[in-house]
């Protein structure tokens, strides 16, 4: 990691922190007990919805969250990437329509329910949008090493007081959001450098704050964040997560539709 | 009174919430081609990663074929409050989507009107919704 990159993740990891200490101090005495697991740690075990926009943010055309692009870093030469176009040929222009994985963050970021379990050594995030589960230690283990890319990264999380801090890398080059539901020429596509990181805490009673930094030193010339909001929906522990099978049912993919499955 | 206010309160909000789906509506059906079709259920599929339904449309020559619409995924539409029972077997309802791009007899599920006027919004949130400006 170059000095200049770094330099840009101490001022955004300052930043943070003390923002959320002029946050914490003002609310001091109206904030919320935050739920605690038996050791003290904030503990987010529970249902959600996803995580959705803080006011005034762009918004995208489907229920899926995407990024504000005045969030973004410039991009840097080469970094016009990002926005791939279209090709024409559908496995790569909407991978997800032949039941390939959304992958981090897109995935997260999908307009469906949320469960979180929560143990001293790890955080378990279920997404019912193709039963998406990251698994992430929370006992202060590095990054596994020697590993292929993958759709959803390597994850590990810290706690830096009550914020859980979840780091991600070695990803696959793919889809950044769902951007290209909105915009079919904005296909946003991160590179295989894509380094994130996550900061979530209790906001209020029943809102998480989940910050989001994407580092992606291919395309951007610094890291940038957004913030969202996730609600939480005990009144959703009942019925639980549906299951989501895509290879189910997958009667189009392509575009493919056929008429033989109509008797 | 108070049950059917309910429900059709519930039904409005369900038509304003919009659904997510594992698709792009793009590569399966053309926001060019709307179809709006009256016919008779013969099957749904309750599955992922879209719920399928299967009417039989009567054509003016007085044959019939039938017709498959993709709505949105099932835990989403449960979530809320439409459950597979709403579309029942036998009964005549409106549908109103775009075409599939491939040309067979196949539509988005947009919006579905039960005989007594109620609809509900059945398409995925990255679907075209009748109605809606291109």
């Amino acid at each position: 990691m170059s000095l200049k990159r770094t330099i840009h993740l101490a001022v955004l990891a300052l930043s943070t922190v003390c923002a959320y200490g002029v946050v914490t101090s003002a609310q001091n005495t109206a904030a919320p007990a935050v739920p605690r697991t038996a050791d003290g740690k904030p503990d987010f075990t529970g249902t959600y919805q996803w995580p959705t926009y803080l006011q005034g943010d762009e918004r995208g055309r489907s229920s899926a969250t995407v990024f504000d692009r005045k969030r973004f870093a410039p991009l840097k030469p080469g970094g016009e990437a990002f926005l791939e176009p279209r090709t024409g040929v559908p496995r790569h222009d909407e991978p997800r329509d032949f039941c390939l994985p959304a992958g981090f963050p897109g995935g997260m970021l999908s307009g469906n329910a949320m469960q979180f379990f929560q143990t001293k050594t790890y955080l378990v995030m279920v997404h019912e949008f193709q039963r998406m589960t990251r698994i992430i230690p929370l006992d202060g283990r590095p990054h596994r090493k020697g590993l292929e890319p993958m759709y959803y990264g390597d994850s590990v999380g810290k706690w830096e007081g009550d914020t859980l801090v979840i780091d991600s890398v070695n990803f696959n080059r793919w889809a950044l959001d769902d951007f290209y539901y909105t915009n079919s020429k904005e296909y946003r596509m991160h590179s295989d450098a894509l380094h994130t990181i996550e900061r979530l805490k209790w906001k209020g009673k029943d809102t998480l704050s989940y910050e989001l930094t994407i580092d992606d030193p291919k395309i951007f010339t610094a890291p940038w964040s957004q913030e969202f909001q996730i609600v939480a929906k005990p009144e959703w522990d009942a019925a639980g997560l549906y299951e989501y099978v895509c290879e189910d049912n997958n009667r189009c993919p392509g575009g493919k539709c056929g008429d033989e499955e109509k008797k | 009174m108070k049950t059917r206010l309910a429900l059709a309160a519930c039904l409005a909000m369900t038509a304003l919430a919009p659904l997510a789906a594992h698709h792009s509506f793009a590569a399966e059906f053309d926001d060019t081609k709307p179809v709006k079709m009256t016919g008779v259920i013969k099957k749904v599929e309750w599955t992922n990663p879209h719920i399928w339904f299967y009417l039989d449309v009567k054509n003016a020559d007085g044959t019939v074929t039938t017709w498959g619409f993709a709505g949105g995924a099932p835990g989403q539409l449960m979530r809320r409050g439409i459950v597979k029972d709403q579309l029942k077997l036998g009964e005549t309802v409106v549908v109103e989507g775009f075409r599939a791009k491939d040309g067979s007899n196949n539509a988005s599920g947009g919006r579905v009107t039960f005989p007594d006027g109620r609809n509900v919004l059945t398409a995925g949130a990255q679907d075209r919704t009748p109605g809606e400006a291109r």
